[in-house]
């Protein structure tokens, strides 16, 4: 069955402003060549989606840079293809964030030159590698007006969820709560949905033209309590990392050491895309020791990093050591500079003999281009 | 109608078999064969073309080109997906009169006059794909015009040993090429050539249609036709070229090669942004160098997961090492596994094999003195069944 895809880019945008104040969620660096969207996008694309609208707001220079031609992700199409969806210049510029209802307006005409039935919409700070296509079979046959892909909370955790969504024994939906914590059973929406395309494009239209924004609040919520909606949820086992905050940026980089996560999420058979950058392989030199890292290419490390995710072409120079730490593209760290708990951003310098210590849970940042 | 033109174009020879690198182009033409962990031996040549602005390539395949056909595809990765130019794969082909295989290096050029013909180009540089080096191959062509030259010939000094399984121009005081001889026994110089040809398109056209007309001719440009221009007095001239350049047609040259990348002087200047050497590139992941891993003194390319130790090796894309795997002065091509309590040292190990569990393959030269050492050579695709012991210079 034929599909589009919508990529939300910038939800929780604000709670990750370190990184954000020149790049928005979507083009945040993750895992050592990767940026946020390339999960989302990669999804699409391998459920064979060819039709992709990513919608942006601000500072979508650096996500612009990162697709290019959209060809590593074979989306440079005659028919198709990615479009950016920046909004028109009118009075929704400048103005704070007024839901998704409101982004995709910006989307409108994309959905109408669309011919496909449906529409999947996912957000970019979720990442996990899934085929959209079950997701859209179990939506036609479910009949609902729409699916909600969700993970099952398993034991009970504080943390609060976007929606949390609850089911009696048949799967039907009997409760539909936002910014919430689970109870163990409860399933955790992932910001992926599906939808019908017409209907979705009536809803856009019908909701902000009355002025109401949110599509999870204002349509699914309410319309969902009144008994005018139905929901149908996807059940979603493999692993999943949402990324909302510094906290869980951190910990999602760290995932990657556990093998099994890293097997769930680059799965030869549906690989996750990235802009290639012909970096050279890195070299590991004579003295260097390494133990627990993700490593990208083009890196030159003389020095010491444990537990660490290193981008594209850093520098540890000899003497330097770095201890959970995500060091991200072009940055180098100085001879005998000793990190801990920090999160360095693209192109900074570590001059020798630094000492940055950060808390796990409260990591220090060093900004990009910075000199410490 | 003016047409559009090229000033210059490069033909690349890439339909060789490469026979000395035995199992590892069983299967594949030697500018497939993976290079220095993310590369194929043609990524050289082909990133020179463009890093020296030359955006037209015809790649002459041949032999098992299949991989190599797939490799290139549209030629984006190398910018060469271009709408006027760009790379093209130019395999034989038949034709009204006649129908037939490449039958030497200077035929298979004269097969594609009219492949060349379609860009009116001035000059065409000639290579082959099976050398790691990096050239600006415009400062050699602004040398050719300089000179007023019809046929240059790239060359690199080399040793007096080397000298005598080379092809070796001797030259006057203006680098004019004044003898040629191939593998001399009594070298009159140490001019190697690398064999990078440019010349005037007006000029070797002529000498290949002649060359395709003497029956007695093995249409080979060192055996025939720059004996021929020499012959004729065309001005001919050696362009002296200082740098990295190495032929990688044997294994024990194509592990060097490899080796040479860990020299931290970067010899090759890999590093070097306005220049790099691009390739195909597939989707794999950072590398995860576990807590158990020991690294040192070694290049590994994204897609790997080092669980044991690796020392000196050159470890490509997609690539495993288990927990007390041991890799050592070795060369891991693509996507292979070493299993638990292996051992590799000193070894090629080719694309996608396993070596299962407690295998020996290979050893450190101190380690057998005074016996019969050399590399240790495994195939593509092959497994490597658990207790199996390779020795030194063997070719599985």
């Amino acid at each position: 069955m034929k599909m589009c895809g919508i990529i939300f880019s910038e939800m929780y945008s604000d709670e990750l402003n370190a990184f954000t104040h020149d790049r928005n969620m979507a083009a945040i660096p993750y895992g050592g060549r990767y940026r946020l969207v390339d999960f989302a996008l990669s999804n699409m694309v391998n459920s064979g989606i060819t039709s992709v609208g990513v919608l942006a707001k601000q500072h979508y220079h650096s996500l612009m840079t990162h697709l290019g031609n959209t060809q590593e992700w074979d989306l440079n199409r005659k028919n198709g293809g990615l479009q950016i969806l920046p909004p028109y210049a009118s009075e929704s510029l400048n103005q704070a964030n007024r839901g998704k209802l409101d982004e995709l307006r910006n989307a409108l005409d994309f959905l109408r030159e669309d011919t496909s039935p449906y529409v999947v919409m996912a957000d970019a700070h979720v990442i996990c590698n899934m085929d959209f296509r079950p997701v859209v079979e179990s939506h036609i046959n479910s009949g609902c007006d729409i699916t909600v892909v969700a993970t099952q909370s398993k034991m009970s955790n504080s943390n609060t969820y976007k929606s949390v969504i609850q089911v009696d024994g048949n799967m039907r939906v009997t409760s539909y709560a936002l910014d919430h914590v689970p109870q163990p059973g409860d399933y955790c929406g992932m910001s992926i949905m599906v939808m019908d395309r017409q209907v979705l494009i009536d809803t856009v239209s019908e909701f902000t033209a009355r002025g109401v924004y949110f599509l999870e609040r204002d349509f699914i919520q309410s319309r969902f309590n009144t008994g005018d909606l139905s929901i149908n949820i996807y059940p979603f086992t493999d692993p999943v990392l949402r990324v909302n905050d510094i906290e869980s940026y951190f910990s999602s980089n760290m995932a990657l050491l556990d093998e099994g996560i890293s097997n769930a999420l680059f799965r030869p058979d549906r690989p996750i895309y990235t802009r290639v950058n012909d970096e050279v392989p890195s070299h590991y030199g004579m003295d260097c020791n390494i133990s627990g890292c993700i490593i990208a290419d083009g890196c030159i490390l003389d020095g010491n990093a444990e537990h660490s995710v290193i981008g594209r072409g850093v520098r540890i120079a000899k003497g330097a050591t770095v201890k959970n730490c995500i060091i991200m593209q072009g940055s180098v760290i100085g001879e005998g500079a000793s990190l801990e708990n920090v999160i360095v951003d693209k192109w900074a310098t570590i001059t020798a003999g630094s000492q940055l210590k950060g808390l796990e849970t409260a990591p220090v940042i060093i900004r990009k281009g910075v000199t410490v | 109608m003016i047409e559009r033109k090229k000033e210059c174009i490069s033909m690349l020879l890439a339909g060789g078999q490469g026979s000395r690198l035995y199992v590892l182009t069983e299967n594949t033409a030697k500018p497939a064969v993976p290079f220095g962990g993310k590369y194929r031996i043609i990524d050289f040549s082909l990133s020179n073309c463009v890093n020296s602005g030359i955006d037209t390539v015809g790649i002459l395949t041949q032999y098992q080109p299949l991989e190599l056909n797939d490799y290139i595809g549209n030629g984006q990765p190398w910018d060469l997906n271009r709408n006027f130019g760009g790379a093209h794969v130019l395999p034989p082909y038949t034709k009204t009169t006649s129908n037939q295989w490449y039958k030497g290096t200077a035929n298979a050029i004269y097969q594609n006059i009219p492949f060349i013909e379609r860009y009116q180009p001035e000059y065409v540089l000639i290579l082959s794909g099976d050398h790691i080096y990096k050239m600006d191959y415009n400062k050699m062509l602004q040398f050719h015009k300089e000179k007023g030259s019809e046929c240059t010939i790239a060359v690199i000094n080399v040793s007096m040993e080397d000298a005598t399984r080379m092809g070796i121009m001797s030259t006057d005081e203006n680098q004019a090429i004044v003898d040629f001889e191939e593998k001399p026994a009594h070298p009159k110089s140490t001019q190697a050539s690398m064999g990078v040809y440019i010349f005037t398109w007006a000029a070797l056209k002529k000498y290949l249609i002649a060359d395709e007309a003497d029956p007695n001719s093995e249409n080979d440009f060192g055996k025939n036709v720059i004996p021929a221009f020499l012959r004729d007095g065309r001005p001919m001239y050696a362009y002296p070229f200082e740098g990295y350049w190495k032929d990688v047609g044997t294994l024990g040259s194509l592990w060097d090669a490899n080796m040479d990348l860990l020299d931290p002087k970067d010899p090759l200047d890999m590093r070097n942004p306005h220049s790099k050497i691009y390739a195909r590139n597939y989707a794999s992941p950072s590398t995860m160098i576990a807590p158990s891993s020991k690294v040192s003194n070694s290049f590994i390319t994204e897609g790997c997961r080092i669980k044991g130790t690796v020392e000196n090796s050159v470890i490509y894309t997609g690539c495993e090492v288990e927990e007390g795997a041991v890799v050592s002065g070795t060369v891991l091509m693509p996507n292979t596994i070493v299993r638990k309590g292996s051992t590799v040292s000193y070894a090629i190990v080719g694309e996608q094999c396993v070596i299962e569990e407690n295998v020996t393959i290979g050893a450190r030269p101190e380690d057998c003195l005074g016996e019969d050492w050399g590399i240790s050579v495994v195939g593509h695709k092959k497994t490597i069944p658990s207790g199996t012991v390779i020795k030194p210079k063997e070719i599985v």
